[in-house]
């Protein structure tokens, strides 16, 4: 059906090489999210896939077959482009029936996917107003319109809600994810928002540099990241990282809680900032700990307990099953590994926790 | 304190006075001047003779002449109108990715049009001599050569390439930038929607660079109803009257022979009408069908 | 059927086939500089040969003989200096003029509520809109009958000077600029007790500089190259701009000798190419926008 597969994969913008060596599997039927900073090549991703931005080397099959000299519009994929896209000297009606009249699909049939998509998105009463009449949440559902009608096999989505504001953004999820279960098609989605890859996704596709940080579900990706920078990345606040010499700890902000002195891991600190966010309240800690294996520093908590003021001291404590630990290069490391370098972090640790608590 | 709030709202008319009264001398009552001298014989020397509308009678049925001119113009005009659009449209598209070559070709296209319409025509009045480097060129193709602007069959088809190469520069480039405007995801949708090139072009392209190819026809049709400089400096209307065009048929009833001020005001005021019902025209018919943001 | 239909695109080699296409595109572009490159390597060529070698059939591609015979002719015998300080004059005081007029005018349209304000705005447009092949001959007339302190102004530089005064194109750009400018920083001025004439030489014009350059550009290309106004103001010879003098060029007795007349070219040119080397992506850009706007 909509099986994408990047096989050694470069792509080069003059000499500038963007995406080096690049290997991926997007499984059919599934919403994957490529998520990553701005720069990192998700967008480029999407567009070869589109065929509107060709790798410089290597292969890419849609469902087995090698699609590289395909042109775009005979691939079977239809995208939603971040600005839209829309034609803008065509009503919203034949925005939607260009694709069909190109591909040829006959009228009755034509005006019956119309009349069906423009329903499922609530544009049956704007099909003949020109784009310049419509709201920016309108054209977005023109885009998506456009996309529905041709009944791809793939859909690619390149930042669709980035243009919208907060509150029509969240309710557009929602309707996106609706689509795909309802649809049950392969969907590509690119977004710079973690939020949004966590809240949507089922494969997360997590890019930096041109390169693939980590492939995996968003439960997977917030419990179990693979390194520093996806541990950072996945996550509001980003995960507190403290180097234990040469390597790192870390430790998720609403992992930590606050009061008893006990366990293998906690320390005291002093409230620097509060900020209430409604049913949790972020604390900014400036942390000190004597000859502690970590290095001390400030760390973000995010908790239900308010009670707390700015300069007051206290002790935070994070359960050992919370810990992470990452190795020189920035890798996780964890205890049964076989490397014995997160033992080692956990038993200094330990040791400490034995020594003063 | 009451001084200066006089002063306050006299500001603005003090401010558009110079411009203004310019403008009142220098065209709007030499507007309304020539509407009297064209019913008045006059020649700068004797007194003006009002002569009702004995000038409008002479031009339209007893000077032959003027209305070889208009012939003259009006195929002037419309070869232009016809080859600058097309061609400006298809040398932005041919022009339009970033390159070297493209920068290059596109400032050598421009250089004409900051030029003199003297210097063109003398470089083209050189280039076109019976044995001049047109011919040669011609010869190495072993096809005999043209008389070019010596001859009454191809003089007015010269001037007209002519004017075209001083040209077709600049509207190439108006034409790019309205092209480069146009965001790229546009056509990338349509490459998505399995539009093929010429479908784009028609479908995608066109429509919206439709407000500067209006822009594009008003202006040629404009500039092409003034044409006299490269008339006057190339043939001066000949070979017998073949390049003879509306305004240079007024300067010389104007300014030679019997100095005919009147007359020549009449024709003036016959071209500044047929200008002005050319862009109701315009308006009123192909705006309609263009596409505006 | 989907799976049919991509396969068949990979039976023809895309390679070779954009291969080719590629080589005939950079032909083409080549040609198309050729066209546009050769008449201006022509006219520098042939005003550096000598007159013999300029008739000689056929031509030669580079002088044989490099000869300065075209130059000497201009500058010396024909004394272009006496014109060229003719052309700068008329420049210098159209732009003056044009400066002192536009800035306060655009200022007052663009800032100020006033009555009739509506009405003289659609005088400026209008102004615009008319042709000078239209209203030269009552100003010609003007200028003849209207003797101030018994000087007639034919014989002085002014007629080919004032009827520029007022720019309505500059006028109505200044305009769209000055706009651009926000109420808020007039106002702070004001509060800074700056008067009105202080806020337009210390914010309106530094902050509409580049359309002020613009302006200028154009008015200094259009007034260096124009052929017709001055050829219908002059009637003395004291009173030729460069580009009349160039043309004279042609009107000797023994037949058109082609250096003199393509070194006087080159020579009007040479300001124009300098312009054009320094800021041909700036000229090129605002004269885009004044199609695209």
């Amino acid at each position: 059906m909509g099986e994408i597969q990047f096989k050694n994969i470069c792509k080069k913008f003059g000499d500038v090489k963007v995406i080096e060596d690049l290997n991926l599997t997007i499984k059919d039927g599934e919403f994957t999210v490529l998520v990553g900073a701005s720069g990192c090549g998700k967008t480029t991703l999407l567009r070869m896939i589109a065929g509107i931005g060709p790798a410089t080397s290597g292969e890419l099959f849609l469902d087995g077959q090698e699609v590289s000299d395909v042109p775009p519009g005979k691939r079977d994929i239809a995208m939603v482009f971040q600005n839209y896209a829309i034609y803008p000297t065509m009503s919203v009606k034949k925005n939607i029936e260009f694709g069909l009249i190109n591909n040829k699909v006959p009228k009755e049939e034509r005006e019956r996917r119309i009349a069906e998509v423009a329903d499922a998105v609530g544009l049956t009463p704007y099909l003949g107003r020109k784009p310049s009449e419509l709201s920016g949440g309108q054209r977005q559902r023109v885009a998506l319109a456009r996309a529905m009608v041709k009944e791809p096999k793939v859909f690619l989505l390149d930042e669709p809600l980035s243009n919208l504001d907060a509150k029509l953004r969240v309710t557009m999820r929602s309707e996106l994810i609706e689509l795909h279960h309802r649809l049950g098609t392969t969907f590509v989605y690119v977004t710079h928002d973690q939020t949004e890859a966590m809240s949507m996704a089922d494969t997360i596709v997590l890019m930096k540099d041109g390169r693939i940080l980590q492939v995996a579900s968003p439960v997977r990706m917030y419990s179990d990241p693979g390194q520093v920078y996806v541990a950072q990345f996945i996550g509001t606040p980003p995960m507190n990282i403290l180097p234990v010499e040469d390597r790192y700890l870390g430790y998720r902000p609403e992992k930590v809680k606050f009061g008893e002195m006990k366990g293998t891991y906690c320390r005291k600190g002093r409230v620097l900032t509060r900020e209430m966010l409604g049913s949790e309240t972020l604390y900014k800690i400036e942390l000190h700990a004597e000859n502690a294996p970590e290095k001390q520093g400030t760390i973000m908590v995010k908790t239900e307990d308010y009670a707390h003021s700015i300069g007051e001291e206290l002790w935070i404590r994070v359960e050992e099953d919370e810990l992470y630990f990452f190795g020189k290069d920035e890798m996780r490391i964890k205890p049964g590994d076989g490397s014995m370098e997160a033992e080692e972090i956990l038993e200094r640790l330990r040791d400490y926790a034995g020594l003063h608590f | 304190m009451k001084k200066k709030a006089t002063i306050r709202k006299a500001a603005p008319y003090i401010m558009v006075m110079p411009a203004v009264i310019f403008l009142i001398i220098f065209t709007f009552i030499p507007i309304l001047y020539l509407f009297v001298l064209s019913f008045f014989k006059y020649n700068l020397i004797s007194d003006m003779q009002f002569i009702g509308m004995d000038n409008y009678k002479n031009l339209f049925f007893v000077e032959a002449g003027f209305w070889v001119a208009a012939r003259n113009t009006v195929i002037y005009t419309v070869s232009l109108v016809i080859f600058l659009t097309l061609f400006s449209l298809l040398l932005a598209v041919a022009l339009e990715k970033s390159s070297l070559l493209n920068a290059f070709a596109q400032r050598l296209m421009f250089l004409p049009h900051l030029c003199a319409t003297l210097t063109v025509a003398m470089i083209f009045q050189w280039l076109m001599n019976e044995e001049g480097m047109f011919n040669a060129v011609l010869g190495l193709f072993k096809l005999p050569g043209l008389r070019w602007l010596n001859s009454s069959d191809t003089a007015l088809f010269s001037i007209i390439i002519i004017a075209c190469w001083k040209d077709i520069g600049y509207y190439t480039i108006i034409m790019l930038s309205s092209l480069k405007a146009i965001p790229a995801e546009i056509n990338e949708a349509a490459q998505l929607d399995n539009a093929g090139f010429l479908r784009r072009f028609f479908r995608i392209t066109l429509p919206m660079v439709s407000p500067q190819l209006f822009f594009l026809l008003i202006t040629i049709t404009m500039g092409a109803f003034k044409v006299f400089d490269m008339v006057r400096i190339l043939t001066e209307g000949g070979p017998g009257n073949s390049t003879d065009s509306i305004v240079y048929w007024i300067y010389k009833k104007a300014f030679t022979g019997t100095l005919n001020l009147g007359l020549a005001s009449a024709a003036s005021v016959v071209l500044m009408g047929v200008m002005m019902l050319m862009t109701v025209i315009y308006f009123n018919t192909i705006n309609k069908k263009v596409h505006y943001q | 059927m989907e799976k049919q239909s991509l396969s068949k695109y990979h039976s023809f080699s895309y390679g070779a086939r954009r291969g080719a296409g590629r080589l005939l595109s950079v032909l083409g572009r080549l040609f198309l500089c050729l066209i546009f490159g050769f008449p201006f390597y022509w006219m520098v060529i042939t005003s550096l040969k000598t007159k013999a070698e300029s008739i000689q059939w056929p031509p030669t591609m580079w002088p044989r003989i490099l000869s300065l015979d075209g130059y000497k002719t201009v500058m010396t015998a024909m004394d272009l200096t006496k014109y060229f300080k003719n052309s700068l004059f008329i420049i210098f005081w159209v732009i003056v003029i044009q400066l002192l007029v536009m800035i306060p005018a655009a200022y007052a349209f663009a800032k100020y509520e006033f009555r009739g304000k509506k009405i003289m705005f659609a005088l400026v447009m209008m102004a615009y809109m008319t042709p000078t092949v239209v209203t030269f001959i009552p100003v010609y007339i003007m200028f003849a009958k209207i003797q101030p302190f018994g000087i007639n102004l034919l014989n002085t530089l002014w007629p080919q000077i004032l009827p520029f005064g007022a720019n309505a194109f500059g006028i109505f750009l200044l305009r769209q600029s000055f706009m651009q400018i926000p109420e808020e920083v007039i106002e702070s001025a004001r509060m800074d007790n700056a008067g009105e004439i202080s806020i337009m030489a210390h914010i309106m014009v530094p902050m509409s500089k580049a359309t002020i350059v613009t302006v200028l550009l154009f008015s200094f290309i259009n007034h260096w190259n124009a052929y017709f106004w001055p050829l219908v103001m002059c009637r003395t010879d004291e009173v030729k701009p460069l580009i009349l003098a160039v043309a004279d060029i042609k009107n000797v007795e023994e037949g058109i000798v082609w250096p003199t007349m393509m070194a006087g070219n080159t020579l009007v040119m040479l300001p124009i190419i300098i312009l054009f080397v320094f800021a041909s992506q700036k000229i090129i850009a605002s004269m885009a926008y004044r199609g695209v706007k």
